[in-house]
Parts: C-alpha cells; sequence; structure tokens
C-alpha cells in the first residue's frame, strides 16, 4: 500500500526537517483541516460554542505541556496566569481602550513576564516544593485579582465589550461561527508555533533540562535562562488563552481561575500526553468534551434515572476524577500514546512490533 | 479477525469520524412558537453548590408553581416547559446552561445567584431574553444599566436600609454595627448603599464590613467585631455560615444581635444554629414565611396538602419561587393576551407595563410593579424575631 | 487580653487539627515519596463515615469508632493496592495526578451519598465554656487540643519503639537497604497509607465535630501543605510545630489584621520559607537544588 511506508528515508536536512515527513500523515493533516473547516456548517450553536471553548483550552493546554511536559517543570498555576492574562487584556482594551488585538499582545506579554517572575522559584526547587511553590502563586494571584478593588472598579468582575474591530463587528446571530473562525486560526497558529519552537534550539535545550538537567548545564544549556523563559513561554500560551477568554465570554470574573482550572488544565495534558502537542490537543478535547457529553447523555436519561439528574455536577466531578486515575494506570502516557499505538498496530501488521 | 487489510481499517476510521462530524448537529430545536406549543422557561439553579441549602426549596417551589399552574391549564391554554438544571453556583456553569437554553428556544429564564446574573446581564440585554433572577443585587433593577432583568423583591440595598433603620430604633441613638458579608459580589452588594445610607439619614450609627472566610471560622471575625464595640452584626450570607456565628457568639458568651438580610433569614437558620443559640436574632426577610399565614399562602399550602407535604417543612424559600414564578406567569399571560406573540421584547414591554400583581401580602408589601423606569418589583420588608424556635412578625412591609 | 487569650485557644485547637492532618501526609511522604493530594478529602471521609455510624446508624460513641477505624484502613489499603502501585516508578506529576484524581472521585462519592447539606451530628465533646482572664473560651477547644496530643504522642512512640514503626522510618531512610534487611516494603507502603487515613479519621471527626458534618471539611487539605513545608518534610515533631504555628498564625491575622488575609498568610509564610530555609524547621538538608 502506498499509504504507509515501509521507512522513512531524508535526503536532505530540509526533508528531516520538515512536520511531516509521509504522504499518509499529510493525508491525515488534510482530513482533520477539513473538519475544522466543515465543523461551522455543521455543528450548531451550542455544540459550536463547545467547540470554541475547547479551541481555548487547546492554546492553554499546549502552553502548559511546554512548561511540564517538555521541561518538566510541576506548574499548579496556570488558573493565576489565565487570571492575568483575562484581567490584562479586558483592562487595555476596556479601559485603555487599546484595539482587541493589541491588548491581547500586550497581555500575553504581560503575562510572560509574570510566568516568568513566579518561575524563579523553580531555579531552586523542584519536584514537590516547586509543585508547593506553584500552588501557593495560583492561591496568592487569587487572593489579589479577588481583593483587588482597582482591578474590577469595585464591581467584582469586569465586562469586556463584544469584539469589534475598525468597523467590524461580531453580531449576535454568527457570533460563535465568527469566534470560530477566529479561534480557528489563532489555535492553529500557536500550535504550529508550539511545534516548530521543539524544532529549535531553544526547545530542544527545554527538552535536555527536563531529562538530565545536570548533562545539560555540561554541554553548555544555561540552566536559569533556559527555565525562566520555559516559565516565560508557557505563561505567553497560557495568558493568550485567557485573554481569548475574556473577549470571547465577555465577563471575567474570578471564578474561572481558580485552582480547579489548574487542575483541569494538568489533566487534559496529563490525559493527553506530556511531551507532546498532539497530546495537549487531544486531552484538551476529551475533558472539554466530557462534561458537555455528560449533560447530553443526562437528558436523554433524566427521566428512567432520576438519580443521573439530581447529582450531575457530583457525577461528573466523580467521572472527572475517575478519568484521570483510569488513564494514568491503564496509560500513563496518554491519549497520543494509544494513537500512536493504534497507529503502530496498522503499520506493523501483520508483525507485532 | 486478522485477515481484515489495511484499507478497511482505514476505510473504517473515516467512517467513523465522519458520523462523529454528523452527531453535532442534533440538539437545536425551534423557539416557542405555535398555538398550542409548549412555553419553554429556562431555569439555572443551585442545588448542590454553595447556596444549594437555600436554592434547592426556590427551585421547588418554582417547580411547583408551574406544575399547579400547568394543571389549570397553564397560560393561556399553553402548558409551561421547564428546563432546570443545576450549575452549583459557579460561574461558567450557569453561562454553559443559558447558551445551551437560549440554543433549545427559551423565552424567559429564571436565573438565580448575584455573580451569574451580574455575568449574564450583557449577554441577556444583547440576546434580548427577559431574566429574572433570586439574586437582589441593585444594579439588577435599574432598566438603564439591565433592560432585561427583572427583580421580584426589595433589593440587598433597601433590606440593608432597613435594617440599619430597625437598628436605629432598637439602639435608641448611638450603635455600633458590623457587617458580615459573603466574600463575592453577592455579598458586597448591599455594603456600599448602607454607608451611605447611614450618612443620608444621619442616624449614629458606627459602620465596619467584613468579608466572610470561606471555612466556617468565625472567631477572628467576632473578636474584631467585639473590639470595634459592635452591638449588632448584619449578616449578608446564606443560613449555614450565619448558623454557625449565632453559635459561636453563644459559646463565647457576647452580646451581640445578629440581623440577617433575606438569604439567611429563614427557618433552616434556626434549625442549624439550634433554637436556643437562634433566639433573639432579628431577620429582615420581604418573603413572608408560613408561620406568619399569610392570605397569599393559601394556595400554596392547598397544593402542597395534595402531595402530602406541608409547607413548614419546605421553609419560606419554596413560597420565594412560586411566586417569582407567578409573577413571570402573569407577564407571559399579558405578552400573549389578545393574540401577541412571545418575543422577548413583548415580554418585558408586558412586564412592565401590566398591573400590579397581588401576592396575598406574601412578597415585599404584597403587590409586585414593574415600570419602564424600575425593575424591581417591591421595596417593603418584614422584619421578624426569633422566639422559641419561630420566625414572629415584628412588622409588615416596611419601607426604607 | 482577653481577645488574645481567645484567639490563642482557637488558633492551637485549629493548629492541632492541621497537625494531624498534616501527619497522615507526612507518613505517606516519607514512606512512598507520594504527595498525596487527597489527604482533605480523607478527613472528609473519615468525618462522614463516622457521621454514618454514630448518626445514621445510631451506634455507641466507641463502636461508631471503631467502624470509622476500619473503613479508615481500608481506604488505606484499597487507594495503596488499586491507585498507587500500578503508578511505582512513574514520574512525579503523574502521581501527583493520580491522587488530584483520587480526591476528586472521593469528594463526588460522599456528595452523591449525603449531598452537600449540612448535617447535624450531636456534639461528642463537653460543651460549656470556661473562663481564663477574662476570655471566654469553649472547654471542647482544650478537649481537641488534648485528643490530638495524645494521638500525635502515639504515633511518635510507635515510631520509636514498635517494629513496624521502625520498618517505616528505614523504608523511609533507603527503600533499597530496607528491602536487603527483609523489610516488606510493600507492606509497609500500606501500613503508611492506613496510618494516614486513621489519623485523617481523627482529624475528620474532631473537625467536625468543633463546625459541622459538610463539604468544607476537605478544604483542610490544602493548608497541609505549608503546615509540612514549615515542619519540614522530614519529621514528624516538625508537622506538629508547623500546624501549631499556622494555626496560631491564621486566627491572630484574622482577629487583628484582615480575616480574608487570614486565607492567603499561609501560602505567603510557604514562600518565604522556601525561599529562606527549604527543607523547614526541622527537616534534613535533602531536597534537591539547582
Amino acid at each position: 500500500m502506498a499509504a504507509t511506508a515501509t521507512g522513512v528515508h531524508h535526503r536532505t536536512y530540509r526533508a528531516e526537517l520538515a512536520l511531516r515527513h509521509t504522504k499518509a500523515e499529510y493525508a491525515r493533516l488534510l482530513m482533520v483541516a477539513a473538519l475544522l473547516v466543515a465543523a461551522p456548517y455543521v455543528l450548531d450553536n451550542y455544540w459550536l460554542g463547545i467547540a470554541n471553548a475547547i479551541l481555548i483550552a487547546v492554546i492553554g493546554a499546549v502552553g502548559l505541556n511546554i512548561l511540564v511536559g517538555f521541561t518538566g517543570q510541576i506548574s499548579l498555576g496556570q488558573g493565576g496566569f489565565l487570571a492575568v492574562g483575562a484581567y490584562g487584556s479586558a483592562i487595555l482594551s476596556g479601559r485603555a481602550g487599546l484595539p482587541m488585538p493589541v491588548s491581547v499582545l500586550l497581555a500575553v506579554l504581560l503575562t510572560a513576564a509574570v510566568g516568568a517572575f513566579f518561575g524563579l522559584p523553580a531555579l531552586r526547587l523542584k519536584g514537590l516544593y516547586l509543585a508547593i511553590a506553584t500552588l501557593a502563586s495560583q492561591e496568592i494571584i487569587m487572593f489579589v485579582v479577588r481583593r483587588w478593588q482597582w482591578l474590577t472598579d469595585g464591581q467584582g468582575f469586569l465586562e469586556v465589550a463584544r469584539l469589534s474591530l475598525f468597523g467590524w463587528r461580531i453580531e449576535r446571530e454568527t457570533f460563535e461561527v465568527q469566534w470560530y473562525w477566529i479561534l480557528v486560526v489563532v489555535a492553529g497558529l500557536s500550535v504550529v508555533a508550539a511545534r516548530n519552537l521543539f524544532r529549535t534550539a531553544l526547545g530542544r535545550s527545554f527538552m535536555a533540562v527536563r531529562d538530565q538537567d545536570i548533562a545539560a548545564q555540561a554541554m553548555g544549556v544555561d540552566l536559569t535562562r533556559t527555565k525562566v523563559t520555559a516559565f516565560a513561554v508557557s505563561s505567553g500560551f497560557v495568558g493568550l488563552a485567557g485573554a481569548l477568554s475574556a473577549h470571547y465570554t465577555e465577563t471575567v470574573t474570578w471564578e474561572r481561575f481558580t485552582l480547579d482550572v489548574s487542575v483541569l488544565y494538568l489533566a487534559m495534558i496529563i490525559v493527553g500526553g506530556l511531551g507532546s502537542i498532539a497530546g495537549s490537543i487531544y486531552g484538551a478535547i476529551f475533558m472539554m468534551l466530557l462534561p458537555a457529553l455528560l449533560t447530553e447523555l443526562n437528558d436523554a436519561v433524566k427521566d428512567s434515572l432520576p438519580f443521573l439528574n439530581d447529582q450531575l455536577p457530583a457525577i461528573e466531578n466523580a467521572v472527572f476524577g475517575l478519568a484521570i486515575v483510569v488513564f494514568l494506570i491503564v496509560e500513563p502516557r496518554g491519549l497520543d500514546r494509544i494513537w500512536t499505538r493504534m497507529k503502530d498496530y496498522v503499520r506493523f501488521w501483520p508483525f507485532r512490533y | 479477525m486478522r485477515h481484515i487489510s489495511r484499507s478497511m481499517i482505514v476505510a473504517g476510521l473515516v467512517a467513523v469520524l465522519a458520523g462523529a462530524t454528523a452527531c453535532g448537529g442534533g440538539s437545536g430545536s425551534g423557539s416557542g412558537g405555535g398555538d398550542s406549543a409548549p412555553i419553554k422557561v429556562g431555569i439555572i439553579a443551585d442545588l448542590t453548590g454553595a447556596t444549594g441549602d437555600v436554592g434547592k426549596p426556590y427551585n421547588e417551589g418554582m417547580l411547583g408553581y408551574i406544575d399547579w399552574l400547568n394543571a389549570k391549564g397553564g397560560i393561556s391554554g399553553r402548558k409551561i416547559e421547564p428546563m432546570s438544571n443545576d450549575y452549583a453556583y459557579k460561574v461558567p456553569a450557569a453561562e454553559e446552561l443559558y447558551k445551551k437554553y437560549v440554543a433549545d428556544g427559551a423565552v424567559v429564564i429564571q436565573g438565580w445567584g448575584t455573580g451569574d446574573s451580574e455575568a449574564l446581564r450583557s449577554k441577556v440585554a444583547s440576546d434580548k431574553l427577559p431574566f429574572m433572577s433570586a439574586s437582589y443585587a441593585e444594579v439588577l433593577t435599574d432598566p438603564a444599566k439591565s433592560p432585561y432583568n427583572f427583580v421580584v423583591a426589595p433589593t440587598y440595598s433597601d433590606q440593608m436600609r432597613v435594617a440599619l433603620n430597625w437598628i436605629a430604633e432598637d439602639a435608641k441613638g448611638k450603635a455600633e454595627v458590623a457587617v458580615f458579608h459573603n466574600d463575592s459580589p453577592f455579598g458586597t452588594a448591599p455594603v456600599a448603599d448602607g454607608q451611605k445610607w447611614i450618612a443620608e439619614k444621619g442616624l449614629a450609627l458606627g459602620y465596619k464590613a467584613y468579608p466572610m472566610p470561606k471555612t466556617p471560622n468565625f472567631v477572628g471575625l467576632l473578636s474584631q467585631a467585639k473590639s470595634q464595640g459592635a452591638k449588632y452584626i448584619v449578616i449578608q450570607n446564606v443560613s449555614s455560615p450565619a448558623a454557625q456565628v449565632a453559635k459561636d457568639i453563644k459559646a463565647q458568651g457576647l452580646d451581640m444581635r445578629i440581623v440577617c438580610l433575606n438569604w439567611c433569614s429563614d427557618e433552616l437558620f434556626i434549625k442549624t444554629a439550634g433554637a436556643d443559640n437562634a433566639e433573639g436574632h432579628i431577620m429582615i426577610q420581604p418573603f413572608a414565611p408560613a408561620s406568619a399565614n399569610k392570605p397569599g399562602h393559601a394556595a400554596i399550602k392547598t397544593y402542597l396538602d395534595s402531595k402530602g407535604i406541608k409547607l413548614e417543612d419546605k421553609g419560606l424559600h419554596y413560597v420565594q419561587g412560586w411566586y417569582t414564578m407567578d409573577v413571570m406567569a402573569k407577564g407571559l399571560e399579558k405578552a400573549l393576551a389578545g393574540g401577541g406573540t412571545l418575543t422577548g421584547e413583548s415580554i418585558r414591554t408586558a412586564l412592565e407595563t401590566m398591573a400590579a400583581t397581588d401576592t396575598g401580602g406574601v412578597v415585599g408589601t404584597g403587590q409586585v410593579k414593574f415600570s419602564a423606569t424600575s425593575h424591581r418589583g417591591s421595596t417593603g420588608s418584614g422584619i421578624y424575631k426569633v422566639t422559641g424556635g419561630t420566625m414572629v412578625e415584628l412588622a409588615a412591609n416596611r419601607v426604607p | 487580653m482577653s481577645t488574645f487569650i481567645s484567639l490563642t485557644v482557637y488558633g492551637l485547637a485549629d493548629g492541632a487539627i492541621l497537625a494531624l492532618a498534616a501527619l497522615g501526609f507526612v507518613l505517606v511522604y516519607k514512606a512512598t515519596r507520594v504527595i498525596n493530594f487527597a489527604q482533605g478529602e480523607f478527613l472528609l471521609v473519615g468525618a462522614y463515615t463516622f457521621y454514618t455510624a454514630f448518626v445514621l446508624l445510631q451506634l455507641p460513641l466507641i463502636l461508631a469508632s471503631l467502624v470509622g477505624v476500619v473503613v479508615a484502613i481500608l481506604l488505606g489499603v484499597l487507594v495503596e493496592r488499586f491507585v498507587l502501585r500500578p503508578l511505582i516508578g512513574e514520574n512525579a506529576i503523574s502521581v501527583i495526578m493520580v491522587t488530584i484524581g483520587l480526591s476528586a472521585v472521593l469528594k463526588a462519592v460522599v456528595q452523591m451519598l449525603f449531598g452537600t447539606a449540612v448535617r447535624e451530628q450531636p456534639r461528642i465533646l463537653p460543651t460549656g465554656t470556661v473562663g481564663i482572664l477574662g476570655a471566654t473560651v469553649p472547654v471542647d477547644r482544650f478537649v481537641v487540643i488534648a485528643v490530638a496530643g495524645l494521638v500525635l504522642l502515639a504515633f511518635t512512640r510507635f515510631f520509636r519503639r514498635s517494629r513496624h514503626g521502625i520498618a517505616m522510618r528505614a523504608v523511609a531512610d533507603d527503600q533499597q537497604a530496607a528491602l536487603t534487611m527483609g523489610i516488606s516494603v510493600r507492606r509497609v507502603f500500606a501500613l503508611a497509607w492506613v496510618l494516614a487515613g486513621v489519623s485523617a479519621l481523627v482529624a475528620g471527626v474532631l473537625l467536625a465535630d468543633l463546625s459541622a458534618v459538610e463539604q468544607n471539611i476537605a478544604s483542610f487539605g490544602l493548608i497541609v501543605f505549608p503546615v509540612v513545608i514549615l515542619g519540614g518534610l522530614d519529621a514528624v515533631p516538625g508537622t506538629i510545630v508547623g500546624g501549631l504555628t499556622i494555626g496560631l498564625l491564621k486566627q491572630y491575622v484574622s482577629g487583628y489584621a484582615d480575616p480574608g488575609l487570614a486565607e492567603v498568610v499561609p501560602y505567603l509564610v510557604l514562600i518565604a520559607i522556601l525561599m529562606v530555609r527549604p527543607y523547614g524547621i526541622f527537616g534534613e538538608t535533602r531536597i534537591e537544588r539547582v
């Protein structure tokens, strides 16, 4: 079969660096692209809304994976960084009157700076201690966000005006569809950027720090700079996700950035697969789809199983926890590994490996 | 199974993917058109979240009213179809539910908490969907800021003013007031207005606000209130934390009187704190409890009796939910009268222009009326004192 | 002065419970190197189990406590066997996430069985107040301090004197060496989780008696981290000192400054300790640095 190559041979460096190597991979990519383009015409508003939420989550998950999966630094503080991005963009576009792309860009830079600052403990701590330090940073950012009245003008939450750019507005009727196109483009660019990062020396130095930091240092990787950069880059992505969510949901409340959200993002990359960009995407889709599917299931069986309806939030939590535990016990390397195994099965059949 | 060729596997995967995409187009359905089509009401309720202990009876009251009304034939022959879901007091979940209800064709929304009502305020305005909530924050009653929000009861600020008036009377002069409030927009809603009221009316009251921590450890708060010299504690929170404060006051033998605003002024507070801990505390409650025996309770009692449930067991939040839905139903009725259609604007106009709804003395001053300049249904609250384990009415329909 | 006395007593009582909860966490970490994010939920399960036995099943106090201990032991064994054992050798993040997942499941199960409403439980600890230097302090706080102190003392003796305790310390020190000495490391792991469950049971029941049987009990789980960092991850006396310090600090800040600030002060302390003396007051200099 022409679709499956029996060996991948590169004749130039350029070919080796390419993002896709075989025709089969290009074909799959094309299918995914076709699905993405078809989605707004097939899905109704509700599911399109969920798709938009997933796209924002993809950006955040990719950012987190850069830090946790590729650089090996445990971080529980994503909720705080999402908050920085969201509040930053909302305030810059609302009060300073900057157009949305500019405010989002500035928010990303701001979050990167804050992330670099909170990444300083990573220079001296590892493992449990780093996890606890980032947990503390999450709680402290949460406290500041809730109490700093200037942020919300004393109102308790921020409202963001509906997105309008140089006279072009997002309309109510096509709200979800227009946002979908914006988010697909931004998410696509982020994913490609992240993938690209790991073809560069900087990206490889991240992975070196994860695998063997002392050996990396011996090879000339500046540990301090690398770790701080990793935190900055990762927080930048997360800040982008936060800023987009502020403009998309048109309100900024601290409830969207609690520790539960940090845990949710960690769950996404764990379930999806650490150290894999594609894994972040799978994980984001899985974890965001789970509550939606549960709600649908609940609607379907509401009358025959009233217990499910009464306890839906508890059941959502239970399923969330179970998904994490089961994935970690059965396949610790996540959805990405499962997909790779499926591909390998097809590719190597009838051989086992 | 060994001879499945590779092409079959790939083809199978494509089929599955295509099927999954097609499956997505499911749930949207048309809006409430047609002559006898049910009227869809979206209900966002807190059944298991932070305010679930009061949210559950409220939701039950609402659903009870709908059931009762449907049994009587509904509105102009059309039944009400409630779509009620639990959002556990999490604003993002409320937004999801709102989007779902809009997609499913709801014509009005019954919301719940301050956080979600304020967060959905602008969406509701641009989607033109009338939204009634159990949040009585003042900003929701101003049509200029929240054109599609309606609130049946006196706002938290109104209740605070009534509370401060009562305290000034009871203290006969100077007194220190400590305000314990929930650490959220719901909690802070009446705080600033209380301060302004004292200045406006020239009351000789000291006033200090303290946000309550989530964990029920209020010892620090009480000692701060004590060093302030506070004799009255106004609590803007739900029953359980307020009951804990009552228990702590008794345990430490402090000479302080609690004045609860509506969300802790209920039978649940008395039950959780225990009758002797709750003794003597004051409640500001715009919705009359069953013990006050108002004419408006009769219909509810009959309905519940037919189900074998006593109103006293459900509590006054059941009554609250019942009458909130009642006012909305009257608005829907007016919108449909004379062959009208149910659009957001027509319902809003109906609510603003309809005659006062008589709630039989249960809600506020008894009459609930909106207007084009005020979406606040009523301004009066009843003042009750906890005596011997029940709420005894001290004054009815106090307006600020 | 009376404010100070009152705050001190309340703070010590809270701190004693915190120390108990933190003890379970430290035990698990020392023996298995697992960071147990589900400690708060262990307290929750313990409190609700006791509630079921004592209130719903109307068992006498001793019997209800026994039921609670049995369930705690079961919980520890099951968690170790089915959730943690498959993850031996995986990286730290996976282990943290599995305990987080476990905590979500436990919390959800409790919510499904008991709902979120506050449950009433008759007081076990003596009610009534006592006057000290002008302050009126409830007696139950003193009893809590005493009970927690007794349990902690029992644990200390266990580690110093009993064979199993010494085996645990050996495993905590060097797993390989302990294995070569014939110590069943698997049994020690299970024992660590069981003891974590039991100490969480005691802490949970005390907490539930002081406040109420409700979901908030689980939030104690997060404050365990500042306690453990302050006291040092490697020492039992450290958790006692750490717990009491954090408990007192929270109460003083709540009483003299801003009550909301009291929630975040433990984390500020944690960051400060991590910068200055990361191994805590009592811990050994063992953490890796770059």
